[in-house]
């Protein structure tokens, strides 16, 4: 029957991402690019017949994929982004303003009446066509997210600059080639030990004639004096406009601050996720050799992403506009 | 004039009457917030209230409001009262008519009241993952919202110690350590001038609020300031638990910009012949010292509580 043939081919390509994921070594934006055609791929053949029911199955399969993988974020954020596409189109469909029972608010305390319980149990049946739609421009947009953040270099790099970087980020990578091929500079790469990925950064840029210098962790802070910018890439960017990046990001930050160098961070907007630090610490683990640092909002500068240039206090509302508040607990 | 006359002497009994509710309302019940109690108050005197146009109830409530400000003057009730005004001003705004806008509005009052008198469980209920087993807070004088959230962590199986300022002059701090003790709670009580000293043992700080300024500051017990430098210089995160209507719109840029009103009890006020010779109450918290705030509307940095009033008044 090709109903059951359709599902155990959805199963089974679920198994297979849910497979890779647990393997891990892929980049987060080619991550992102699968989840977000993996939930298309859902929407298309799973078997639903009202917004309520795609939501439930997408969130079932987004708990299972989470719990693969928990320190690749970027799956959980879009399903959250996936999550709030049907919560919009199904507003859309039904006629009502997107703007009503979006966030909770005080205003939406003081001006609701009466039972406001938004149960998505009607059907419609341009939803699915309609989602998918918005699923394809949400691929688009994923697609486009290093170009869009590489256009922006020119306003940040300037000729004779002196650059550092640590560890190896695709965005910045992105980033930094296209400035070069207006303005010279130098760029300063830590090596980030124990995986060295600074190394592969350098090689990288100086093939495309980029003067690139490596420096080992311990020779940050003492190198820093002679930086104009830091331009770090991150594995998720926080609710509290935080980060969460790789492992001696937040020496950087700290050497930055001191001697008052701008921190500047390339996150394109899959990155962001609705987690506070502090929350859901692991107990009773060890960690001898953390893979990731917490680097406080503090300490930044500026987060350049696919939509733009913006201050860490200003992450709260670029995340209200992705996610539904309760999507924020999948 | 005679009509006048009626309608003046009605008035002054009604607000004295407005008053003795709201002290009743503060004595049975003494878990309930003071703006929650000040909020039902109005909704009691909105349901006695005989003006003919909404320009008129919007005066008397006006003046309602100023007169339970002068039976307590603390910070919430004045938040309740403006965001009571607020919510009679878009009310009226969707219906023109004064009996059925009235209806109306009595109905929203009480649905009003009621999804705020769970807004304390809900703060609770999102800070509580934020205590990790083992944790040593820090808090300030007797808040019954950070009393709910230790409740709840207790309630998870956490373990965690507690150090309570005394919080002179009236020693709220002693009663909030009774509170937890009640609950099983090891609890310490420290001298108010010993948080610099306790600082290196804690590991939080969650204080509470009565007032949650349009900057993302607090207006809280006298002593919260200086517990805010001093966690500041150690590093530790200061948390501060608020329900959503304690949000009022002032902007202090110092201790001086915080209202008399505020600063002072009402009877301070009226007898004192030299302000300057009192003991303020509270004092303003900036926002650049407070980590994050917990909010019946989620998890807040300082710098979302400013767009959530302007949604609210603009």
């Amino acid at each position: 029957m090709p109903g059951a043939d359709k599902e155990t081919d959805l199963g089974e390509r679920i198994e297979a991402f849910l497979a890779e994921l647990k393997r891990g070594g892929r980049g987060s934006g080619e991550t992102a690019r699968s989840t977000a055609a993996l939930l298309r791929r859902i929407t298309a053949q799973a078997r639903w017949s009202s917004a309520g029911d795609l939501m439930e199955i997408i969130r079932k399969e987004g708990r299972r994929m989470t719990a693969a993988q928990p320190s690749e974020t970027t799956v959980g954020n879009m399903v959250r982004r996936v999550l709030k596409i049907i919560r919009e189109e199904y507003a859309r469909s039904r006629g009502s303003s997107e703007e009503a029972d979006q966030q909770e608010s005080l205003h939406k305390l003081l001006t609701s009446g009466g039972s406001s319980e938004e149960n998505f149990r009607q059907h419609f049946a341009p939803l699915k066509a309609n989602v998918i739609e918005a699923i394809n421009e949400l691929l688009t947009e994923l697609e486009g997210t290093t170009d869009n953040i590489a256009m922006q270099a020119l306003e940040h790099i300037h000729s004779n600059e002196v650059i550092m970087t640590i560890g190896r980020s695709r965005t910045v990578e992105a980033f930094l080639k296209d400035a070069a091929r207006k303005r010279k500079f130098h760029v300063i790469v830590a090596e980030c030990a124990p995986f060295c990925q600074g190394h592969e950064m350098a090689t990288s840029l100086s093939e495309d004639g980029i003067e690139t210098t490596v420096i080992p962790d311990a020779a940050i802070f003492a190198v820093m004096s002679r930086v104009n910018k830091v331009i770090i890439g991150t594995q998720t960017v926080l609710a509290n406009g935080g980060l969460r990046a790789v492992n001696g990001t937040h020496t950087l930050a700290l050497a930055a601050k001191h001697h008052s160098t701008p921190l500047i961070v390339c996150a394109p907007m899959f990155k962001l996720s609705p987690q506070v630090p502090g929350q859901n610490s692991l107990t009773c683990v060890n960690a001898h050799c953390p893979v990731f640092d917490y680097v406080p909002p503090e300490l930044i500068t500026l987060f350049i992403s696919n939509i733009g240039g913006n201050a860490p206090s200003y992450i709260y509302r670029l995340m209200s506009e992705l996610y539904h508040p309760e999507d924020h607990e999948l | 004039r005679y009509t006048l006359l009626i309608n003046c002497s009605f008035w002054c009994h009604l607000t004295a009457e407005l008053v003795e509710y709201f002290r009743t309302q503060m004595s049975q019940d003494p878990d309930v917030a003071s703006a929650v109690a000040a909020i039902r108050s109005l909704l009691e005197f909105l349901k006695r209230d005989q003006s003919e146009t909404i320009l008129g109830l919007r005066e008397n409530l006006t003046k309602a409001i100023g007169r339970l400000q002068e039976a307590d003057s603390s910070v919430a009730v004045s938040s309740g009262g403006e965001l009571f005004l607020r919510f009679i001003s878009l009310t009226s705004l969707e219906n023109p008519d004064l009996s059925q806008c009235r209806n109306v509005m009595i109905e929203r009052g009480e649905l009003f009241l009621k999804k705020i008198s769970l807004s304390r469980g809900k703060v609770a209920k999102l800070c509580h993952t934020f205590i990790k087993d083992g944790a040593k807070i820090l808090t300030h004088s007797s808040s019954r919202v950070v009393l709910k959230v230790l409740e709840s962590a207790a309630a998870d199986k956490k373990r965690f110690t507690v150090y309570v300022t005394e919080s002179q002059p009236d020693s709220a701090g002693k009663l909030m350590a009774d509170k937890l003790r009640r609950l099983n709670i090891p609890v310490t009580v420290v001298l108010d001038a010993a948080v610099g000293y306790i600082m290196e043992k804690v590991d939080l700080v969650i204080v509470g609020a009565e007032g949650v300024v349009e900057s993302g500051g607090i207006i809280n017990k006298i002593g919260t300031y200086q517990m805010a430098v001093c966690s500041k210089a150690h590093n530790k995160p200061f948390y501060v638990v608020a329900e959503s209507f304690k949000f009022v719109r002032l902007y202090p840029l110092n201790q001086q910009d915080v209202p008399h009103r505020f600063k002072y009890k009402a009877d301070t006020l009226k007898t004192a012949e030299d302000l300057n010779q009192e003991h303020p109450i509270i004092d303003y918290t900036p926002p650049s010292l407070i980590t994050l705030l917990f909010t019946d509307l989620g998890v807040l940095t300082p710098s979302a509580v400013s767009d959530e009033l302007i949604k609210l008044y603009l």
